[in-house]
């Protein structure tokens, strides 16, 4: 008879472990809302002045656009965190009016999804600095996948490949490990005390 | 809220605000994509001349507001142009002649016509993006997603509780950085000037997970997760104004890829 309690709240807790909470959904769509806020600064001020750099080079801190997708899997651990996080975003920064408009919805799904593929192989298990670093690579691959048919069908071949890496380098640094990194202060804070993410 | 740029709202009945947001959304796609499958310039310029028929006719936004918001688009299309044109792989295919010459660079014909195809693509996106979410509010698009498409209501409407952070961004910002200037935190390097942009981003994340956790504790204790089915306040239904704006965007898309030139 024993068992049965423990085999009983063993089932509960992985119940538990893929369920979003209230507080999950809330904190990631808020997490998303103000990274969306933060892209439409990032769109209207930072990025116009890199055009001078030319391609692909302005793409070197291009991974700023798909760190929700890392931070938020990293902080509450459930599976379509990534993608749910990215398509947030995305959508702000459309309500606020991002230059990319509508497209900004495609290029946050196939980002979100690169992400959450990489998630999805570890079974939503780990989420330590190497598997944030590939799922920012994911995610650049996603970037990529988009951006090169949509916004460089005409360039040739040297500068796709040299867009398309750089994308996926950035966001593997800058969202990988810069999102990493970044749970890691949010922890030190205390803030992050009800999620999984805490320990 | 002052720094972010206020949403345009219809000032006027109009038919697409009686459009549902999902049936406006299913329509500024297919645009979307028509501009998106082709290198001919001259699809985004017939799709750029029905958004904006759409937009003058139907939308019910006020008009002149619309040059202004639109205006940083410029610069954007400029430049994509000039780009997709001179970095052309077709460029360097001797078999085409070049249109100009420039020392060693040549650029040819096809060249500046798919670089204008892509440049005029971000005008296409623009004036779709205003046609399916001017029209109506995010309140609006979650009723609709989680009516139409029964999207998960619980992830539309958080997502949508979430969204009332935003405004309160702007005023952590500051009062995050009075904080810190008053502890004597003041950069003058630009290193640290850097830093201290990061720890001011830090601080205000923190400020804002802090607040969605209140919110969520707030929902939970008025029911928002209890599990019993939810009813809804406002009902939309699909309509025949659905399907009509299905139907003319499909056939504009379908006739802007098409129809000779």
């Amino acid at each position: 008879m024993s068992t049965i309690p423990a085999f009983k709240s063993s089932l509960a807790a992985s119940a538990e472990s893929t369920r979003w909470r209230t507080v999950d959904i809330v904190v990631v769509a808020a997490i998303a809302v103000a990274f969306g806020v933060v892209f439409w600064f990032w769109n209207a001020f930072v990025w116009v002045w890199l055009r001078p750099l030319g391609e692909p080079w302005e793409y070197v801190i291009s991974g700023v656009w798909v760190m929700p997708a890392v931070v938020a899997p990293l902080i509450v651990r459930k599976p379509g965190a990534a993608l749910f996080a990215e398509m947030v975003a995305a959508v702000v920064s459309v309500i606020l009016g991002s230059q990319w408009g509508l497209d900004t919805l495609l290029s946050g799904f196939v980002q979100g999804a690169g992400a959450e593929l990489l998630f999805g192989f570890t079974m939503y298990r780990s989420f330590g600095p190497i598997v944030a670093l590939l799922a920012g690579a994911g995610a650049g691959i996603g970037e990529a996948l988009h951006d090169i048919p949509v916004w460089f069908p005409t360039a040739t071949r040297e500068v796709q490949i040299g867009i398309a890496s750089l994308e996926m380098l950035s966001a593997a640094v800058v969202a990988g490990i810069g999102g990493w990194l970044l749970v890691r202060a949010l922890r030190r804070t205390g803030v992050l005390q009800t999620f999984p993410a805490a320990e | 809220m002052s720094v972010l740029p206020a949403p345009l709202q219809p000032v006027r009945p109009a038919f697409l605000t009686r459009v549902t947001p999902v049936a406006r959304l299913v329509a500024g796609m297919a645009w979307l994509v028509a501009s998106i499958v082709t290198l001919d310039p001259i699809v985004p310029v017939r799709l750029i001349l029905a958004a904006v028929v759409a937009l003058v006719l139907w939308s019910g936004l006020p008009l002149r507001r619309i040059p202004g918001r639109l205006a940083p688009l410029g610069l954007a299309i400029v430049s994509l142009t000039a780009f997709s044109i001179l970095l052309s792989s077709s460029n360097g295919d001797r078999s085409v002649a070049a249109v100009v010459t420039l020392g060693p660079a040549r650029i040819t014909g096809p060249a500046i016509a798919a670089g204008l195809a892509v440049g005029l693509r971000v005008g296409v996106i623009a004036l779709s993006t205003l046609l399916v979410f001017g029209p109506s509010d995010p309140t609006r698009m979650a009723d609709s997603l989680v009516q139409q498409w029964h999207f998960p209501d619980r992830f539309a409407y958080g997502t949508l509780a979430a969204l009332r952070v935003a405004p309160f961004m702007a005023g952590d910002w500051g009062t995050i950085g009075a904080a810190r200037r008053l502890r004597g935190l003041q950069p003058r390097s630009p290193a640290a000037r850097l830093r201290e942009t990061g720890g001011r981003l830090l601080a205000m994340l923190v400020a804002t997970i802090r607040r969605a956790e209140r919110l969520a504790l707030a929902m939970d204790a008025r029911g928002f997760d209890s599990g019993i089915r939810r009813t809804h306040f406002r009902e939309l239904r699909t309509t025949w104004r659905d399907w009509l704006t299905i139907v003319v965007a499909l056939a504009v898309a379908a006739a802007a890829l098409a129809l000779p030139r």
